[in-house]
């Protein structure tokens, strides 16, 4: 009896470990508080759980979040369908989504290819995107990968999957964050944000 | 908790908790070291690009006792590579060089001459050597400076300095013993051999004992090239215990 209760503990704590960011003394911790917690609270979370994986799934246009085949953008017949917007995680979008300054649709890669880990296109949702360009009506994507290394490489090769399509490609600009001063900015930062300039 | 100040290297960063990345660094005065960077993600992060793979910095650390993983406090951009953001196969190049200092070197064991020849091998790359010939030039290198050199005037297997390995003879190189390997231990064992033509021999001789400055003087092509690739790949595969990214990964996307 206590050896299948401590199977138990161990199975929570396993399954705990998968989530990213979580190792194994946090893994353990959780796992006790999980245990402490009265019953109904600690089922609300496994109740949450099963709503999300049964109630939502990726948008079969835009690999957005969806609660139907379309998410709440592909849907919205006042988005402007000419314009695509290209982020790595949904996250991305939902900050550009609050910020107000973007009207037309988005595509979410799910993922970024990484030169270091071996992730490759066929990792991300790529194809997925030339395929929408294929289906015509888009004039502009706008690449919002991060300015990381990984975010970098899929930039650069979404240029050369798109470019074919004679569609515009453009990247969002990059350099110094609102609010600080240019002389903290790192040069690699003062860089990109010169290359980034507009004409006024 | 004592502070450790050294010229570093990125070799990897990786995502951890909400805003903060765990890096791992070669240092100059302290060998490979991993550290976790509070809030690196952020907008306003204090660190900036600094750790970013491939780039340069001058490091502040606190160790932890007890822990392998420091704390970094300040990280300066000391030297950028900037092509290496901006052409995949470059970008391949040198990830493969930076998978191969994490998988071969120790923790915490200070090696200048590693650290210099990685600051070389992103130099040659950054400046348009040609990105394959460049990292095969770098292997080879690292393997020499880690005790992983391949052997090429003592058979692998058995150390007996064999005739047969001598000028103008095709060796036969195998992976698992890391390195040439004579007739009768050839005979013995079970091993995958990979031929190495005379030229290729030389070549290699030649490259282990170049320093990093003036290693891309080397050029190879056809036969030599081929033949070095086969067995360099093999024999990083072997080391490092698992098949790293391909180093023409991306270059052909
Ligand atoms: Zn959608
Ligand atoms: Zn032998």
């Amino acid at each position: 009896m206590a050896m299948d209760q401590q199977g138990l503990l161990a199975r929570l704590i396993r399954e705990l470990v998968r989530l990213p960011g979580i190792g194994q003394k946090t893994a353990q911790r959780l796992a006790f508080h999980i245990l402490k917690t009265e019953q109904e609270e600690a089922l609300r979370l496994a109740d949450a759980i099963h709503a999300v994986k049964d109630g939502l799934t990726f948008c079969r246009q835009c690999r957005n979040i969806a609660e139907g085949d379309l998410c709440e953008f592909c849907l919205d017949p006042k988005r402007d369908s000419t314009k695509i917007l290209v982020v790595e995680e949904p996250s991305t979008l939902y900050a550009i989504e609050r910020s107000g300054g973007f009207r037309g649709l988005y595509h979410v890669l799910l993922g970024t290819l990484s030169p270091l880990d071996g992730v490759g296109p066929s990792d991300i949702r790529a194809q997925e995107l030339a395929d929408r360009l294929k289906a015509g009506g888009v004039q502009e994507v706008i690449l919002a990968t991060n300015p990381t290394i990984e975010g970098e490489a899929t930039a650069i090769y979404l240029t050369r999957l798109i470019k074919p399509f004679g569609v515009k490609v453009s990247r969002i600009a990059y350099g110094i964050p609102v609010g600080m001063d240019i002389e903290y900015a790192d040069e690699v930062t003062l860089i990109k944000s010169l290359e980034g300039r507009r004409d006024l | 908790m004592p502070l450790l100040k050294t010229p570093a290297i990125t070799l990897k960063s990786r995502k951890w908790g909400e805003a903060d990345r765990i890096v791992t660094f070669y240092t100059l005065r302290f060998g490979k070291l991993r550290g976790v960077a509070r809030g690196a993600r952020r907008i306003k992060s204090r660190f900036g690009s600094a750790l970013e793979p491939f780039v340069q910095c001058d490091l502040n650390l606190f160790e932890k006792p007890n822990d392998t993983l420091h704390r970094v406090s300040q990280a300066d951009i000391k030297e950028t590579f900037p092509a290496l953001r901006e052409d995949l196969a470059l970008m391949a190049g040198a990830a493969r060089m930076a998978n191969l200092v994490t998988a071969i070197t120790p923790d915490a064991d200070p090696a200048p001459k590693i650290f210099d020849t990685l600051v070389q091998g992103f130099r040659s790359l950054n400046e348009g050597h040609e990105p394959a010939l460049t990292t095969l030039l770098f292997q080879i290198k690292l393997l020499g400076l880690t005790g992983f050199r391949p052997q090429t005037d003592h058979c692998a297997a058995c150390g007996k300095d064999t005739q047969t390995l001598g000028a103008g003879s095709t060796g036969r190189f195998s992976a698992l013993a890391g390195g040439l390997v004579c007739d009768p231990c050839v005979h013995r064992r079970s091993d995958r051999y990979l031929f190495l033509s005379p030229g290729s021999l030389a070549f290699l001789q030649q490259a282990l004992r170049m320093t990093p400055e003036v290693l891309n003087r080397l050029k190879a092509s056809g036969q030599v090239r081929s033949e070095l690739e086969l067995a360099i790949e093999a024999y990083v595969t072997c080391v490092a215990g698992k098949r790293l990214p391909p180093v023409d990964f991306l270059a052909s996307c």
